[in-house]
């Protein structure tokens, strides 16, 4: 029990960090992952400053580093599968002997990790360009944060990754999943002012929970302030991965029969 | 128990591409299918392109599943068991697509020892032994995108020996390689063999198939024509002449003069440079060099030559026969 | 001397050969991706900053839709521009484009006019969308005025594009450049920021970059102002189109004369 536990440790992370690095060495994401968040960061930066709301930097800087994880899991994530069907990998995925469905966390959660550049580089930008004071109370409760915003993006991912591959037109349904969900998790700032109905659907979001906890964490919230948002945007995520896993394998089954696994 | 064992296996494609499903064209690429490797034998799919050795390779590696019939890896069904049958089975499928080429090939085969649940303690010396089988140990540390596509291949072949498979298919391992790597490869496919493995290996190259392989099935059009070992393929043919003629500018025309005379079993045309080398398959004996001559028409001839029957000339009469059996099964 | 029949000959190697290109070019093949990145993106993006505006209330919703909606026309205009000229070059067909006989100026001129269209369609479409979602109240009559500041922003962008294009032939990733400038323009146009808020460089270079001049115009004249309020900034947008365009230009003709003394039109 103890072996089995700790070679899925292993596996994950070796799993995890192979994808982390291959995602790594694409020059793309320096545009996409670093560049556009602090394109965000400072464009909100002084948008606060127009309003006469200059206190906040950090919450910019965190706001503008989580729309770069949230990026990073839609269309990594997202098209996941799409990209091992040009890399000619998926075939190989499929042929050994794990699940696709953990092949495809690896890549998930390497996609949300790879998202966690773009929370440095805001960080730093925001310590370099606008003197952001470092003011986290507890540095470990904002890494501990962080990393439960990685594992629900990773699980979101999940849901993604099984669900785009059905639509004939994934990427152009990922490139729409941007705009809307920074709107609604209130990454940025809490949105209040967003007409009554869309609030419950903001409620239910995993990512609402997961941006609010890395927020309060980021403001010098408690242990306890931080650690509930963040437990339920795990629970909400959780109830992501379950129906993704069960979508996968007959995702993996109907190609097998539709022929669809190459590219050809 | 069979290593691999196909039954009446069929693969039909619905294929129809654009916004209208509905009425795509169903095409059969594998069609009923039937043949029994025992452990340890190295078995050969012999065809031409397109004939559906790649989509019988699929089904046998789970990657596809058949419309019809059964087949079975060291006793479990592809279709209704994959995982089992993952775990006994290596694969390469041809061409240098397939690997994480940002990466190192040192990092492609850490993966996926860890995916084929290699365990742990023996993973780094099973890599390095790996490498060194397929002469990669010197470069294991380099990109994959710089890699030829020689390496490519080798560095897929031990990505599939990664978790000491019992049954290895290679589909078209040699396909684009130059003739020293495409040897060096037959080399390690036969000490694989030597050591036990059964491996299943597709290839349209004759002397490929001829030089490994025990047993081979010649498959076309998605039928298996011929099955038998190589030497017996070539008894078909035993009972025939092959008469070979260096020839300028011969046309389809001449071909058919050739083919209506009387003793003549079949022909192949190669196109060399600027001449053609014409295989006019004869009786044994029938001493048709003066009536083929003529049935050219004068034109410029190079060397003429009479000589036994090889395995090509097995294959291609093969391909011949079922080819005008379908076309009688077609005008029936 | 210039005959009639040059002239109609050069009007058609605008339109017919620009429409052509363009068809052939214009890689967002797949509808679903170019609706989506086109015209849905562009209204997500809108509604997104002018909630973040209201929360802050930097500024009325009227600020941020005339600001997105312009900002609009710069995706399929810088996008298209780049795309007109890297394409021949990935199809392999920019030898044969760069030896034809014909005029540079027409034969660049026609690979804009469609971007151009079709930034126009984006940028109405989105304005429109914004004004009815939100329900920003602008005269009908103003919201015709919008659209020569529209038209012209669609041109700058245009002309940005196809300078970046040029700049392509001989970078490795020109689409890696657009994404880069899409962003600058986010930044420096006050499309979703109020200039003032942004220190002096980042003014001064939103000065020279394209939708700038034209976001002021079209908040002038969607204010009720008179068009010829406006037109000293739509003056500004123009020149700067003009200015991208004959530097796209100088560009792709020092390119071609570099390759061809090369002898590497196709390199890579």
């Amino acid at each position: 029990m103890r072996g089995d536990l700790r070679r899925v440790l292993r596996l994950t992370v070796v799993g995890v960090r192979h994808h982390v690095l291959c995602m790594s060495t694409s020059p793309m994401i320096l545009v996409f992952t670093l560049v556009t968040p602090l394109a965000y960061a400072t464009l909100a930066f002084y948008l606060f400053r127009a309003a006469d709301r200059p206190g906040t930097p950090a919450q910019v800087a965190v706001g503008a580093g989580l729309m770069g994880m949230w990026e990073s899991v839609v269309s990594r994530a997202g098209g996941a599968v799409q990209t091992q069907r040009w890399l000619g990998t998926l075939e190989t995925l499929v042929m050994a002997p794990m699940p696709l469905a953990v092949s495809l966390a690896h890549i998930t959660l390497a996609a949300a990790i790879v998202g966690t550049y773009s929370m440095g580089a805001t960080l730093a930008w925001g310590m370099l360009v606008f003197g952001m004071a470092p003011a986290f109370t507890d540095p470990a409760l904002f890494v501990l944060a962080v990393a439960g915003c990685v594992v629900s993006l990773g699980m979101i991912g999940m849901l993604l990754a099984s669900t785009l591959v059905l639509l004939r037109n994934a990427n152009a349904v990922a490139n729409t999943l941007d705009y809307p969900i920074y709107l609604l998790s209130g990454v940025l700032v809490p949105i209040t002012v967003l007409p009554g109905w869309m609030q419950p659907i903001s409620a239910v979001l995993p990512t609402t929970w997961a941006a609010r906890a890395v927020h309060l964490a980021a403001g010098g919230g408690g242990p306890g302030e931080v650690l509930v948002p963040m437990g339920i945007g795990l629970a909400l995520s959780l109830g992501c991965l379950l129906p993704a896993v069960r979508m996968i394998a007959w995702v993996e089954r109907r190609s097998r029969t539709a022929a669809t696994l190459a590219l050809t | 128990m069979w290593a691999v064992e196909a039954i009446g296996l069929s693969r039909v494609y619905a294929s129809g591409a654009g916004w209208f499903r509905t009425r795509g064209a169903r095409i059969t690429a594998v069609r009923d299918v039937s043949f029994q490797v025992p452990e340890g034998e190295l078995f050969g799919l012999l065809g031409p392109n397109g004939a559906g050795k790649t989509t019988t390779m699929r089904m046998l590696t789970t990657l596809l599943l058949p419309t019809a019939g059964t087949a079975r890896v060291l006793g479990h069904d592809v279709a209704r068991d994959p995982v089992p049958v993952r775990r006994v089975i290596g694969a390469v499928s041809g061409g240098d697509r397939g690997l994480y080429d940002r990466l190192s090939a040192l990092d492609n085969l850490r993966y996926f020892a860890e995916l084929y649940g290699v365990e742990p303690r023996v993973q780094r010396a099973r890599i390095g032994e790996l490498l060194e089988l397929v002469g990669l140990t010197g470069r294991a540390r380099d990109r994959v995108e710089g890699y030829s596509r020689g390496m490519r291949q080798r560095l897929h072949v031990a990505r599939a020996l990664l978790h000491r498979p019992k049954v290895l298919f290679l589909d078209e391992p040699t396909a684009g390689l130059d003739p020293l790597a495409a040897r060096d490869l037959r080399q390690t496919v036969a000490r694989l063999v030597a050591s036990g493995t059964t491996v299943l290996l597709t290839t349209h190259y004759m002397a490929e198939a001829d030089q490994l392989c025990d047993r081979i099935a010649v498959i076309s059009d998605g039928v298996v024509c011929a099955l038998g070992t190589p030497a017996a393929l070539k008894d078909q043919v035993k009972e025939r002449d092959v008469l070979e003629v260096e020839v300028y500018g011969a046309a389809a025309e001449h071909i058919a003069r050739i083919e209506e005379l009387a003793g003549v079993r079949g022909t192949s045309v190669e196109e060399r440079e600027h001449l053609q080398v014409l295989a006019v398959h004869t009786d044994r004996g029938a001493g048709l060099l003066g009536p083929v001559v003529a049935a050219l028409d004068g034109l410029r001839l190079g060397k003429v030559a009479t000589r036994e029957p090889s395995l090509e000339d097995a294959y291609l009469a093969i391909l011949q026969e079922s080819g005008r059996e379908s076309a009688a099964e077609v005008r029936a | 001397m210039i005959t009639r029949a040059k002239v109609r000959q050069g009007a058609r190697v605008i339109v017919i050969g620009g429409a052509i290109s363009y068809r052939a070019l214009f890689t967002w093949t797949a509808p679903a991706m170019f609706v989506s990145s086109l015209f849905v993106v562009p209204v997500l993006q809108l509604l997104f900053f002018t909630h973040l505006g209201r929360q802050l209330g930097v500024a009325d919703d009227r600020f941020f839709v005339i600001g997105g909606a312009v900002l609009s026309a710069g995706f399929p205009c810088v996008f298209g521009g780049t795309m007109a000229v890297a394409n021949e070059r990935a199809y392999g067909t920019l030898g044969a484009v760069l030896l034809t006989p014909g005029g540079r100026v027409a034969l660049w001129a026609g690979r804009m006019v469609p971007y151009v269209l079709n930034g126009l369609i984006v940028a109405v479409f989105t304005l429109v969308t914004g004004v009815l979602i939100l329900r920003v109240r602008i005269a009908p009559a103003d919201l015709l005025m919008i659209v020569p500041t529209l038209v012209t922003a669609a041109a700058s962008c245009s002309a940005l594009g196809l300078a970046l294009g040029a700049i392509g032939l001989m970078a490795r990733d020109v689409f890696m450049v657009s994404n880069l400038a899409m962003t600058v323009l986010l930044l420096v146009s006050g499309a979703d920021v109020p200039r003032s808020a942004l220190p002096g460089w980042m003014r001064a270079v939103g000065e020279v970059t394209p939708v700038t001049h034209a976001v002021v115009a079209a908040r002038a004249v969607a204010g009720g102002a008179p068009l010829a309020d406006a037109l000293p900034a739509l003056a500004g947008e123009a020149a700067i189109a003009v200015v991208l365009a004959t530097a796209a230009v100088v560009l792709l003709r020092w390119f071609e004369h570099g390759s061809r003394r090369r002898g590497a039109l196709d390199a890579h």
